[in-house]
């Protein structure tokens, strides 16, 4: 009688088992085909929409002259790279400071945390500071407060990357270093940084393809230009803001267009993954 | 290191400068309502003097008068004329010149599909749609207005915007001359609170929405339902007449306006206006610029500012009919001409090109 | 007075040296008379950069602040319960006290209403539109983080990470804009109408598919349009965007359970899915601090949220209604809003998320990194 109930028992646990399993499995398929619908989708519509001119010409003056976004293209690099300016060596640092002059400090785990709860906030937040900042001051919409936002997003990013990735040099390879009598500071430029270069370029690429793809934190910084603009005092062209007005409007020429800008969008995040993936293989579960 | 520093500078200095070399430019941002026809005058500006580049920025009127009112733009569209709170904040009248660059209609655009005849609104019927009490396309109401057509039961979406816009200002406006109960509950503004439907950002944001929902309805400009093949209906006129929007009828309805334009304003409202042919929800749109314009960088800049006015408003009016806005009667263009003629640069008078 | 002098100095020359450029050893320094020891250049460096993290998220409050003061001012309180956003002024008959339009000298006597700022429909829209996505997301995260750890074979592992992390990085306007053309479309065509037909005859269902409109002082109900644009799509395309998030993160977290701890219940007999209970009860703060993390991501997702909420700025019952949340509203109107009173009460809206955005933030971290040593944060 206690037999057969525990065998039934076990019968049911084996059963919700296969069950739980199955639903994990359908979950995994589940997710896999609907996020590959979303970008096989993107990708598709993206290449039927993307021509040679998308990357030469600027934006036409009307519908049946709907030209490229080259601008949009140019702006994006040109705000991404002013934005590395200042956001890399700044992130860097302050990623040295927790992995290198941490120990004894009581600044390390307010701003190791800090750092992470930054990451974490709206980006459109980080708009409106930049507006605060650069646009009202400096009376106009301009490049630079666009690149601020995006520094201001990179910099936990590149902080917290370098902080991991400073950590996981062996200790050996900084006392081998202070051993021979190097200072502190040279051993943390010429020993540790170089033998961790290529996972810090990793945390790099993570923040850039992170700010590349961002929109709300330009839409009252840099606002947008229909023209080729390389005057960061001006009003900022920038991909995703020029796909974003072109997709919300009823055009399908400029439609069309944000098809194609989207598509350059996700190759470039798929290229920079691939070499992040590329660069930490061996390194992760 | 220094060597380094510097030449990071140098070369974010001649990035900036490279474009500027013999080149003005000229920034501006508002209204989405004649961004379609902006967007024309720009090209074939160019084409005429190719050392002025302008960019304009469709964000809606109010973007565009809080724009000039910050001097983050050079010159500002709006569809409403500059009110007492908003001049005050320019400084005053006299310290702002505010032209009309052209007039057009605002179009009830709506997607019915399998409905091919146009169909007739009133105001009221319009106001009631927008205050949600018609909830669906097959109301009484709206089959009085149109007994021969097949209406059918879809529920009706209202579009509108959803940022401060001079086709809001003009609209509300509108409706509160139609119905006291819609001046009550959403009152009259460049930005207010709709009690039902979907919002949409700027001109094309409302074309969108329509374009994609049926059973939607929304406002926009003309040349936003033309360009996108988008259906409109005509709009009972204060005559009781039904008049589909053109170049034409806006006209009518902006005959009387050099009358109401007193003193140094040149505004008139034009909705709701009598004569058989006038279209009812007609309004001009505004180009505004400081009268000293000493907020731009250079003589040079400010020379070729007045001199693209003054191309908008005389060469540029024939590209207005070719996208259904209606070009300034003769009278208007006058008293826009005696009001270009009086912006200066930091004191001194703009050479006249 | 040194110190400080040092550190700025320390930051010139730490930059190029960082960036791999080094100076001549031969060239004497000119400038500086002083010698500057650099291990205190650098650690001063450092220092600065570790500062300029405290204080980004200082003037990320303080100017927030600032900016929204006049609102706060204004509305103090009642700006957190107020459902009213109208930006425009009220021209309307006055009533007296008992409900009467008051009449003076047989004309109607008005009065203008102030424009009226309120961010409860935002804070609603945002809360309602997260917590559904929630409802879509953890379960498939949950599921597919632990068949990944626990029952994928050796070769799928790999590319799977890889795509759920390729696919955690594509930007939201991205999602935003296939929810806009393929989502919204089709939930407005096929899965909106048939949800409609199924349930609105179920009874206490139908408030689903209607909703209560005001005009003047008296409420009617209207059916609801269904548009595909609505909190419902909005939720969809926010579930969409963290699922691989959560996803990444609880695979992490769940990673980081000793395997004695699993080999042990399997050893005593135990089923794949009770030694999968054990796991998830082990490490369930960790997978409460994902799903906070991806609680985050919801509710400061602007873009996508934008393109397919609807962007209604009212609080209705029915998941099926358009609606707005703080990031949208935002995005919608900042660029535009000419009062300063307008402006200040985005801003401080804009507080009101960053608040709440540190506060799932500071919980999640604590959850995730405190009970484990290893950052769990991958993006």
């Amino acid at each position: 009688m206690n037999m057969a109930s525990t065998s039934m028992n076990d019968v049911i646990a084996r059963w919700t088992s296969r069950a739980m399993l199955g639903i994990c499995i359908f979950f995994t398929v589940l997710i896999l085909a609907l996020l590959i619908l979303v970008t096989g989708y993107l990708v598709s519509i993206g290449f039927k929409s993307i021509s040679w001119s998308f990357f030469t010409e600027v934006p036409g003056g009307d519908p049946e002259h709907p030209g490229g976004m080259r601008n949009a293209i140019e702006g994006t690099a040109i705000l991404v790279g002013l934005a590395g300016i200042v956001g890399i060596p700044m992130g860097m640092l302050a990623g040295i400071y927790l992995a290198e002059y941490s120990t004894g400090s009581r600044l390390a785990t307010p701003v190791r945390f800090i750092s992470d709860v930054l990451a974490g906030v709206p980006s459109i937040v980080v708009g409106i500071l930049g507006y605060e900042l650069l646009v009202v001051p400096l009376g106009s919409y301009n490049g630079w407060a666009g690149a601020l936002a995006l520094a201001f997003i990179m910099i936990p990013i590149v902080a917290r990357t370098t902080e991991e990735m400073l950590l996981l040099v062996p200790n050996s390879y900084r006392e081998a270093s202070i051993a021979l009598g190097a200072t502190k500071a040279r051993t943390i430029l010429q020993v540790v940084v170089p033998s961790a270069t290529g996972s810090i370029i990793t945390g790099v690429m993570l923040a850039i393809a992170r700010v590349a793809g961002e929109t709300a934190p330009l839409l009252f910084t840099a606002l947008g230009s229909r023209l080729l603009t390389r005057n960061p005092n001006l009003p900022f062209p920038s991909l995703t803001v020029q796909i974003f007005a072109y997709a919300t409007g009823p055009y399908e020429p400029f439609k069309r267009q944000a098809w194609a800008g989207i598509l350059v969008l996700i190759s470039l995040i798929f290229v920079l993954n691939l070499v992040i993936r590329y660069v930490t293989r061996g390194r992760r579960a | 290191m220094l060597a380094l520093l510097k030449k990071t500078a140098l070369a974010v200095a001649v990035l900036g400068s490279s474009v500027a070399l013999g080149q003005v430019r000229l920034q501006g941002a508002g209204a989405t309502f004649p961004e379609p026809l902006y967007k024309k005058w720009v090209t074939a500006y160019q084409a005429k003097s190719s050392q002025v580049m302008i960019d304009y920025q469709g964000i809606g009127s109010g973007g565009g008068i809080k724009g000039i009112t910050e001097k983050t733009v050079d010159f500002a569209g709006s569809d409403a004329p500059l009110s007492k709170s908003e001049l005050e904040a320019l400084g005053g009248a006299d310290k702002v010149v505010q032209i009309p660059s052209t007039a057009g209609g605002i179009v009830p655009a709506y997607n019915l599909p399998g409905i091919t005849t146009e169909l007739k609104f009133s105001g009221e019927v319009l106001a009631d749609i927008y205050l949600g009490k018609i909830a669906s396309w097959n109301d009484a109401k709206i089959k009085e207005l149109n007994p021969d057509v097949n209406l059918p039961a879809t529920a009706i979406t209202p579009a509108w915007r959803t940022d401060g816009s001079g086709t809001n200002y003009v609209w509300t406006n509108y409706l509160a001359t139609q119905s006291e109960e819609f001046k009550g509950s959403v009152g009259t503004g460049k930005a207010v609170k709709w009690p039902v439907g979907q919002g949409g950002k700027g001109n094309p944001g409302v074309a969108a929405i329509v374009q994609q929902t049926p059973g939607a309805i929304g406002y926009i400009e003309q040349a936003y339902a033309d360009q996108n093949k988008i259906f409109y209906g005509s709009v009972k006129n204060k005559n009781g007449q039904f008049v589909k929007a053109s170049p034409a009828a806006v006209s009518v309805a902006g005959a009387g306006a050099v009358e109401m334009m007193k003193g140094s304003v040149i505004a008139a409202d034009i909705w709701n206006q009598p004569g058989d042919q006038a279209y009812p929800i007609a309004s001009f749109t505004y180009l505004i610029v400081y009268k000293d314009l000493g907020n731009v960088k250079s003589k040079e800049q400010a020379a070729a500012l007045v001199d693209f006015l003054k191309w908008a408003v005389h060469d540029g009016q024939q590209l207005s009919s070719e996208l259904d806005y209606a070009p300034l009667a003769a009278g208007v263009q006058a008293k826009v001409d005696a009001a270009i003629a009086t912006i200066s640069y930091k004191g001194s008078a703009l050479a006249q090109r | 007075m040194s110190q400080s002098s040092s550190d700025a100095l320390g930051a010139a020359v730490a930059i190029p040296a960082v960036l791999g450029y080094k100076s001549p050893q031969s060239r004497p320094q000119r400038r500086f008379a002083f010698r500057v020891n650099s291990d205190t250049l650098l650690q001063g460096a450092a220092l600065m950069g570790a500062l300029c993290i405290l204080l980004m998220l200082a003037s990320l409050l303080a100017v927030l602040f600032y900016a929204a003061l006049p609102a706060i001012r204004n509305f103090g309180f009642g700006f957190l319960v107020s459902t009213e956003w109208r930006p425009n002024e009220l021209e309307q008959p006055k009533r007296g006290p008992d409900g009467k339009i008051l009449i003076q000298d047989g004309e109607t006597v008005m009065e203008t209403m102030p424009p009226a700022f309120g961010a409860l429909p935002v804070i609603y829209g945002t809360a309602v539109s997260s917590a559904l996505s929630l409802l879509f997301a953890v379960p498939l995260s949950l599921g597919a983080a632990l068949f990944l750890i626990r029952a994928a074979p050796r070769f799928m592992k790999g590319p799977v990470s890889f795509l759920i992390e390729f696919l955690a990085a594509i930007p939201s306007i991205a999602y935003g804009i296939w929810g806009l053309f393929v989502l919204a479309p089709f939930l407005q065509q096929y899965v909106e109408p048939k949800l409609k037909t199924m349930l609105d005859p179920v009874p206490g269902m139908h408030w689903m598919f209607q909703s209560e409109v005001m005009v003047g002082a008296h409420a009617i109900m209207r059916p609801l349009s269904l548009t595909g644009r609505d909190m419902f799509g909005g939720s969809l395309v926010l579930a969409i965007m963290i699922i691989p998030i959560i996803t990444a993160i609880s695979r992490d977290v769940l990673n980081q359970v000793p395997r004695a701890q699993i080999e042990g219940s399997v050893a005593l007999g135990a089923t794949w899915w009770q030694s999968s209970k054990e796991m998830l009860k082990f490490s369930r703060s960790g997978l409460f601090g994902a799903v906070m993390l991806g609680l985050a991501r919801a509710a400061g997702e602007t873009m996508a949220v934008t393109m397919v909420i609807g962007n209604n700025n009212q609080i209705v019952p029915s998941p099926f209604a358009p609606a707005q949340t703080m990031s949208s509203l935002l995005a919608n109107e900042f660029a535009e809003a000419s009062t300063t009173l307008h402006r200040a009460a985005l801003c401080e809206v804009a507080l009101i998320l960053l608040l709440m955005s540190l506060i799932f933030n500071v919980v999640a971290r604590w959850l995730v990194v405190g009970k484990n040593s290893r950052a769990g944060a991958t993006h």
